[in-house]
């Protein structure tokens, strides 16, 4: 008898475990668009029941308020395109390689992707052709340039999203204060300008900031590299880290830090607390993107050009289509696809997103809107408006910038090669001629 | 351990302790502190402990800016039914381990504590693919059975060192008047028990609650996302929102301290009525 | 001495397994013993299935991809035998983080248990306001893994941070000072959060444990006239053993495993000096697109802590033996 009740009583854990497994099926029928569950759940498959073609879409946060806009277009997608159902996912920067990367081993990659490079999955041949899923209309409207840096011998694999561009910012009052005029020129004048405002503040204010972090310390190298008259390649596109500019920019990052100039941590500290630092004005001069500045900041700055060369740094992350063989119908897929990419670069929409994230566009017409109709659209989270100016100057600036070399297979390689190169030579446990020449066999030898 | 109390060790008693609440309660003075601040004091230098003005405002924008309360009734739901389902598979397997001698307990222990020597970093891949065969993937029944799965493993092992260190003459005298092995487990071990089981049950939940990386790989509804997950919101591209972050995060952490606050009673009477009887 | 002796067979009595009484009792019926050699699995059932399905399936795809070419983008490109884990031995990185990791497991496990079982002891005590405390203890634990480390990140910064706001405003440091000059520093700095949130898991087990000593035993040792360290010793030591040892070899798992921390403070930084096992292959396998060696280097910590558990699993088996 005994051993009986103990039997039902397994049993009934068993049960209850299973019918959690089967029982929950519907549960999940409460993910927010769905009309058929098993979509839903199993969303690249595709075949669910109804007539539908699902297309999943993975956006990368830009700001606190992304999740908002792109529910607000998936209503209006979905409402405009009834075959289509449209899931939007949001994820942030910090996990969206590892999410991305797990569902590619798992083979459940999305249908589209915003990320920041390409190059790998062109490799292992995953994506579409940006000409299969573009309507000539969308080829048109995209900036030229941005079209073809999105190209790898000839074909286009992916679309910019948005661009932005970096320059340098300096909080004029404190330097004024410390008996600089102008904003620094020259690499000379960095210094100098860095050490009168620590002479003059003292520990209260953080004359330079610096970003060599695994986050984003590629972006310091290009800074250095690139207006030392060096950077990732030469002229024949071929890989040149270890040239003397490249070195002597990299021993300069070092002089900064040895000097004192820069904030405690630059190998992990981030470029986002750098930048709120700025706008709460204890720190005195950076580098960063053109919208760095927090909107309430009283801060009063100017934003120049990168001192040496002028060289900003342009970033233009991309969308790009993955192919899916086990689709159903191909062709209503691409359509589908096709009709996203309609949608999306519509003027009036396109240009709104930009205002609500604050980037620069990568389309014609939006910049040419922007320049004089911001104010009609809302900045993302807030009752403030675009500013027309804004996107005048710094679309302006956009042809002065250059860009990463995404399209070479070896850049993710090469992008964490240069940070360890930085923070090994700022650690002083190597020098920085070593370093890059160490860096370039590996890469190019 | 009760000793006989002069007054110097009563003073390094409560120096102790209250040496560590203060270094344990100082990372929520930071957290309410700088959340109540406005981003000018946040990053100043040599600037003053407290606000100069506090911005009571930020505690209420969370609820408005995202969907804070339905990431908070997630991670409830979440945690709670794994914790649930740990225990209900967790206890008949301690009761073996502990009361029974079979063979391949040796290796069913071993294997127990094997599979724990992953973290759930290294399997992300694995269980991706395999909630994907399963349908789980987006859905908080998902989540709730891995929790599960992965502290099971701290469950069975908490319990049987619970109901091992219980003598088991209780349970056969009650076998004797005639109980099952089912309601001896029930009636006589698993209230003595008690201290143990609460223990495991405050483990598990916070596990669960605190589970990071699985939800995020997992879950991609907005709707569906975990507070540890859905915090992310206030740590996008351009801007991290510190204020909010911190804000959010003290509410993240009232409901454990409820639940804790709700059991602590049977830990305290698992105290008075524990008479292990030898 | 011969109460003492006598103190240290009584929990072993209570220990004993009850089995050998029960097989005695019931009679060696064929089907009987059938269900009896049936029964134990049956309990063990839904552990096994619940844990085979959904921890040993990823498990096995681990050490598949360990042994495999997986592309830059994830793409499986066919098996390359021990390619993977050559790679992994030649970095000097790998060094340094396999020796970070012993460290981190060793200063933080060691001393979240000696301050969890002194917490313990004294929340056990009788004192005013001990409620308090006790709910107190567990707010580092209640608190997300990776808020605690956000928030500690804040804290330690050296420009702007929370911790020399603090000293600066109390008086005590005149110009801030830079608490994470170094990469030690850093990582002295990782294992103080690891300890902060490790210690509450040591105090209620230690906690729980203490409730199940009789106490007479304490009234045994009164009458005996033992000393406060004696009775530390004798008795209340060798008694929370059980619960103990299973909060340590969980905690060295759980430690060596863990991965918010160490990720969210220094991402490993600078220079890859202060990477764990976990974080160092998570930085692999995402941020360098290194999958196959990230499970590489994870087979190997499996390994170690495998070796590490076999060792106390035959320790214990033995000592089991032995009652």
């Amino acid at each position: 008898m005994k051993k009986i009740l103990a039997m039902l009583l397994a049993l009934a854990m068993m049960l209850s475990l299973f019918a959690c497994g089967s029982g929950g099926t519907p549960s999940d029928g409460d993910s927010k668009t769905s009309t058929a569950p098993t979509e839903t759940k199993q969303p690249d498959q595709q075949q669910g029941g109804g007539d539908k073609t699902a297309i999943n879409v993975i956006i990368s946060q830009y700001g606190n308020y992304t999740q908002e806009w792109w529910t607000q277009f998936e209503k209006d997608f979905e409402a405009a395109n009834d075959t289509v159902d449209l899931n939007i996912e949001i994820v942030s920067w910090n996990d969206i390689y590892s999410v991305v990367s797990t569902r590619i081993q798992s083979k459940q990659q999305p249908d589209i992707l915003n990320i920041s490079g390409f190059a790998d999955y062109v490799n292992d041949d995953l994506l579409m052709k940006a000409e299969d899923y573009t309507s000539e209309e969308v080829q048109k409207k995209i900036i030229p340039s941005f079209w073809e840096s999105n190209a790898i011998d000839g074909t286009v694999w992916a679309l910019p999203i948005l661009a932005s561009c970096r320059s340098l910012f300096c909080n004029m009052d404190l330097l004024n204060e410390a008996g600089v005029t102008e904003a620094p020129k020259t690499w000379d004048d960095v210094l100098t300008a860095c050490q009168a405002v620590k002479d003059k503040f003292g520990d209260s204010i953080v004359p330079w900031g610096l970003d060599i972090s695994t986050d984003e310390g590629q972006a310091a190298f290009s800074y250095y590299s690139w207006n030392f008259g060096g950077g990732f390649v030469d002229a024949n596109g071929d890989w040149a880290l270890n040239s003397a500019e490249n070195v002597q920019a990299v021993e300069y990052i070092k002089k900064l830090i040895d000097s004192g100039y820069c904030n405690s941590a630059p190998y992990t500290d981030t470029r986002y607390p750098l930048q709120d630092a700025f706008s709460a004005g204890t720190l005195a001069m950076m580098i960063g993107p053109m919208n760095m500045v927090k909107a309430d900041s009283t801060v009063n700055y100017q934003s120049s050009s990168i001192p040496g060369k002028g060289i900003g740094l342009g970033v233009c992350d991309q969308l790009m289509v993955f192919k899916n063989d086990a689709a159903p119908d191909q062709d209503a897929r691409t359509a589908a696809i096709k009709a996203f990419f309609d949608f999306f670069y519509d003027c009036e929409r396109y240009s709104d997103y930009m205002v609500y994230e604050g980037f620069l566009p990568a389309t014609l017409d939006s910049s040419d809107y922007l320049a004089s109709n911001a104010e009609k659209h809302k900045v993302g989270g807030s009752d403030a408006t675009g500013d027309s100016e804004y996107f005048k100057t710094f679309c302006a600036q956009l042809p002065d910038c250059q860009f990463y070399p995404m399209q070479k297979s070896e850049w993710m390689d090469v992008r964490n090669g240069v940070i360890s190169a930085e923070q090994n030579v700022c650690q002083g446990s190597i020098s920085a001629q070593d370093a890059l020449d160490n860096l370039q066999n590996e890469i190019a030898g | 351990m009760r000793t006989k109390k002069n007054p110097i060790t009563r003073a390094a008693l409560y120096l102790f302790v209250f040496v560590v609440c203060v270094i344990i309660l100082y990372p929520y003075f930071v957290m309410f502190t700088t959340a109540a601040k406005s981003n000018d004091e946040m990053y100043a230098i040599g600037g003053s402990l407290l606000p100069s003005v506090w911005n009571w405002s930020v505690f209420v924008e969370i609820w408005q800016d995202a969907p804070v309360f339905q990431y908070l009734m997630n991670s409830l739901i979440v945690a709670g039914g794994a914790t649930l389902l740990a225990i209900l598979c967790g206890i008949p397997a301690a009761y073996a381990l502990s009361r029974m001698r079979f063979k391949g307990k040796g290796i069913f222990m071993g294997a127990v504590i094997m599979s724990q020597m992953f973290s759930p970093v290294v399997l992300l891949v694995g269980i991706y693919r395999l909630m994907t065969n399963m349908g789980l993937t987006n859905s908080l029944l998902g989540l709730v059975l891995l929790n599960a799965a992965f502290n099971q493993a701290f469950a069975i092992w908490l319990l049987r060192g619970t109901f091992t260190s219980i003598s088991s003459e209780m349970e056969q005298a009650a076998k004797i008047d005639g109980c099952g092995t089912v309601q001896a487990l029930i009636r006589v071990l698993l209230p003595v028990a008690a201290p143990g089981i609460v223990t495991t049950l405050i483990f598990v939940f916070i596990n669960a609650w605190n589970e990071y990386t699985i939800a995020l790989t997992l879950i991609s509804s907005d709707t569906l996302k975990p507070i540890t997950v859905g915090i992310n919101v206030f740590y996008g591209f351009n801007f991290i929102k510190w204020q909010h972050l911190f804000a959010t995060s003290i509410f993240a952490t009232i409901p454990v301290i409820i639940l804790f606050l709700c059991i602590e009673k049977h830990l305290v009477s698992g105290l008075t009525s524990g008479g292990v009887k030898g | 001495m011969k109460e003492s002796t006598k103190l240290r067979t009584n929990p072993e009595q209570k220990a004993e397994p009850s089995t050998p009484n029960r097989n005695q009792a019931a009679p060696p019926k064929n089907h009987a013993s059938l269900k009896r050699r049936v029964e134990p699995y049956i309990w063990l059932l839904p552990s096994i299935v619940m844990m085979g399905v959904l921890i040993l399936i990823p498990i096995i795809t681990v050490f598949q991809t360990s042994f495999s070419e997986i592309s830059k983008a994830g793409v499986f490109k066919g098996f390359n035998g021990v390619d993977n884990y050559l790679w992994i031995f030649k970095q000097a990185a790998f060094r340094t983080t396999l020796k970070n990791t012993v460290v981190w497991t060793v200063v933080v496990v060691g001393l979240s248990t000696i301050i969890g079982i002194v917490l313990g002891l004294v929340l056990n005590e009788k004192f005013h306001g001990r409620k308090i405390v006790r709910a107190i203890v567990v707010f580092p634990w209640a608190t997300a893994l990776i808020i605690q480390s956000v928030v500690w990140k804040y804290i330690i910064n050296a420009d702007y941070g929370a911790l020399n706001n603090l000293l600066y405003n109390l008086g005590i440091i005149k110009s801030y000072v830079n608490w994470t000059a170094t990469p030690q520093a850093f990582f002295a700095w990782e294992c103080f959060v690891g300890i902060l949130v490790t210690v509450p898991f040591v105090t209620f087990c230690v906690l729980s444990g203490l409730q199940s000593i009789d106490t007479s035993l304490y009234e045994a040792a009164d009458v005996d006239g033992a000393s406060f360290w004696d009775r530390l010793f004798r008795v209340t030591l060798p008694l929370l053993m059980p619960s103990l040892t299973v909060s340590t070899v969980l905690n060295i798992i759980y430690v060596f495993n863990s991965f918010p921390i160490v990720w969210t403070i220094s991402k490993g930084d600078p220079a890859d000096q202060t990477h764990t096992l976990v974080t160092y292959l998570y930085k692999l396998s995402f941020t360098n697109q290194r999958v196959g060696e990230a499970a590489a280097v994870s087979v190997v910590g499996f390994v170690i802590l495998a070796f590490c558990a076999s060792i106390y699993m035959v320790m214990t088996l033995r000592a089991e033996k032995e009652e």
